[in-house]
């Protein structure tokens, strides 16, 4: 089946390129021991190649990694790549992934921190048919929805809505239900299903969970606690190639959007185009902050582990909001 | 070939075994110093079992898939064993079919998932028509086998005494086909279960509950590993169960060819 392919492929490419260290045809230096000219690391990506993962990827192009000293292999991802248990035992050196899964990591000891963020918005949203006259989530009754139960948004707005008369049922991926029913909602990144239903010929109208105060910073880039301890420079040298990457990506996403569509060819221009429009406001830096781009508040940590235990994703006291990310400079 | 007699060791061998993986996964756990996402010890998921609302949880959940799975098997042996019937009937038939009857073995479901959902809707009804897709080939292959292959030289004394086409099936080829339908069966039991959960996984709903597939997608995604394996313990009970069942099944239909 499609997701078990994909875990193979992933796997296969990861043994064969992963930070095989011991790969002696190729001079290669393990990510940390200074030797060679470039310091060989790995980002596993959450997902298929796409806009969420645009700065990444310009990075890359525009040698910004190189500028580092790093040399960093990009691994895609797909539906169920498991990046944080991969981060937390060291077969990737760094990953891309979302806020909520860094305090599952954590509350399950697999030890990650999260080290800057390009969205401060969450893109997840519940996507609903505009013809349903639905513009608020407890106006969702009696409609089928589609959401993936394991997602820490979804057991969120299960904790804190009625949701009367609603059938849950699985997230596929696929639009077919949707585009079928009027009375019927799915989760989606904002800068992607509504793209596809629109193309389809659907008038979706979006929903979106920050506005119920869900809002985990995404395609954040982390490391294990393990790394950042051992090799701090290191961190810090991708930290800072990922920050400038996401800006240029921000303000010049032609020539990376380019590169995404070679890398994913189902990604149409225009698909990439409508993501980072729809991306760039939920870059934004919240107005009256103190932030600069990429950086996270221990606020908005400990109101999300707050709202993961509140929705029973985890137990109470197994993480620190503090040992989640790169704190600020004095805080 | 003759069934085992059930003795105390058909009860006390598997239960040593049990005890030696438990023995070898605590061992593993312990030695390989595996994190709690990635291999929970024995006791973890004891734990995990110990709590009363997540048992009363996995009950429910076990309920739902199996009753997924027991509707799904059933449509499986009617559809299977009513094509072979038509199978046995002649090779040109057998020709023109088999090769299309290997479409259920190998049809990725969560390509004909929309479809099956837009004819049957989210839940029960969706689970049970993939749990029967998944589990109906093994009954096919086998009952048409058995269908076929009776003895040349009954089918002669059939044969010289004029029997008609519909004795010869009914008093010959059906009830020597039966130990073979009996071992289709038993494939199929497990693969019921592993369809019902596959089928959970994509065409399930919240509407009749949630059954073991919702479960095990969540805890896998929630990576709370323990849960998952408590869940994991439960739809392998619910296939020696299905199994169990038929092997029971077998040795009631079949005494008189055994004695």
């Amino acid at each position: 089946m499609r997701y078990s392919v994909h875990l193979y492929v992933l796997f296969f490419s990861l043994s064969l390129f992963g930070c095989n260290n011991q790969n002696s045809s190729t001079p290669t230096a393990a990510p940390g021991t200074p030797g060679s000219s470039l310091e060989r690391v790995t980002l596993a990506l959450n997902w298929y190649p796409e806009a969420e993962h645009g700065g990444f990827y310009t990075a890359q192009l525009e040698g910004y990694f190189a500028e580092e000293g790093l040399k960093v292999e990009i691994i895609p991802g797909g539906p169920g790549a498991p990046v944080v248990p991969m981060v937390a035992g060291r077969t990737v050196d760094f990953a891309v992934g979302n806020a909520d899964q860094v305090i599952l990591g954590r509350a399950q000891q697999a030890n990650v921190v999260a080290l800057m963020t390009p969205l401060q918005k969450s893109p997840r949203c519940i996507m609903v048919h505009a013809e349903s006259n639905i513009t608020s989530f407890d106006q969702l009754e009696n409609m089928t929805v589609a959401m993936n139960g394991g997602r820490s948004f979804a057991a969120y707005l299960q904790s804190q809505l009625p949701l009367t008369g609603v059938n849950i049922v699985p997230y596929n991926g696929n639009l077919i239900p949707f585009l079928e029913d009027k009375n019927f909602a799915t989760q989606g990144y904002v800068f992607s299903e509504p793209f596809t239903a629109k193309e389809k010929g659907a008038n979706p109208h979006t929903l979106m969970v920050y506005d119920m105060g869900f809002n985990p910073y995404t395609s954040l880039l982390m490391t294990s606690d393990s790394l950042k301890k051992e090799n701090p420079v290191l961190v810090q040298k991708m930290t800072r190639a990922c920050i400038k990457g996401w800006q240029k990506y921000l303000a010049d996403p032609a020539a990376t959007n380019t590169h995404l569509h070679k890398l994913n060819p189902e990604l149409s221009d225009e698909m990439l185009e409508f993501g980072v429009e729809a991306i760039r406001p939920l870059c934004e830096l919240p107005e009256a902050g103190e932030l600069t781009f990429g950086q996270m508040t221990l606020k908005r940590w400990t109101t999300l582990i707050d709202q993961m235990i509140e929705a029973k994703v985890i137990e109470g006291d197994r993480v620190k909001a503090g040992e989640c990310f790169l704190a600020l400079p004095g805080e | 070939m003759k069934n085992e007699k059930l003795s105390l060791l058909s009860f006390v061998l598997p239960l040593v075994t049990l005890g030696v993986v438990i023995a070898l996964w605590q061992i593993t756990v312990t030695v390989g110093q595996f994190k709690i996402h990635l291999l929970p010890a024995p006791l973890d998921v004891a734990n995990v079992l110990a709590d009363t609302a997540m048992r009363e949880n996995l009950w429910a959940a076990t309920c739902r898939t199996g009753k997924a799975a027991m509707g799904g098997f059933t449509a499986a042996v009617i559809i299977g064993v009513l094509t072979s019937l038509l199978f046995s009937q002649a090779k040109w038939i057998r020709q023109s079919g088999y090769p299309y009857a290997i479409f259920f073995q190998t049809v990725p479901i969560v390509a004909i998932a929309p479809f099956v959902i837009r004819l049957f809707g989210f839940g029960l009804s969706s689970v049970m028509v993939v749990s029967a897709i998944i589990s109906l080939f093994p009954i096919i292959t086998n009952t048409t086998t058995g269908l076929i292959s009776v003895d040349p030289k009954q089918l002669e004394l059939f044969h010289l005494n004029r029997a008609s086409r519909w004795q010869i099936l009914w008093k010959l080829q059906f009830p020597s086909a039966i130990r073979f339908l009996m071992t289709g069966m038993k494939t199929s039991s497990g693969l019921a279960v592993v369809g019902a959960i596959v089928g959970e996984f994509f065409t399930g709903g919240s509407v009749d509950g949630y059954g073991l597939g919702y479960y095990i997608r969540l805890t896998s995604d929630l990576m709370k590993t323990p849960e998952l394996f408590a869940y994991m313990i439960c739809s392998t009970l619910l296939g020696v169960i299905a199994f169990l069942f038929i092997s029971l099944v077998e040795r009631f239909l079949l005494k008189r060819w055994i004695a």
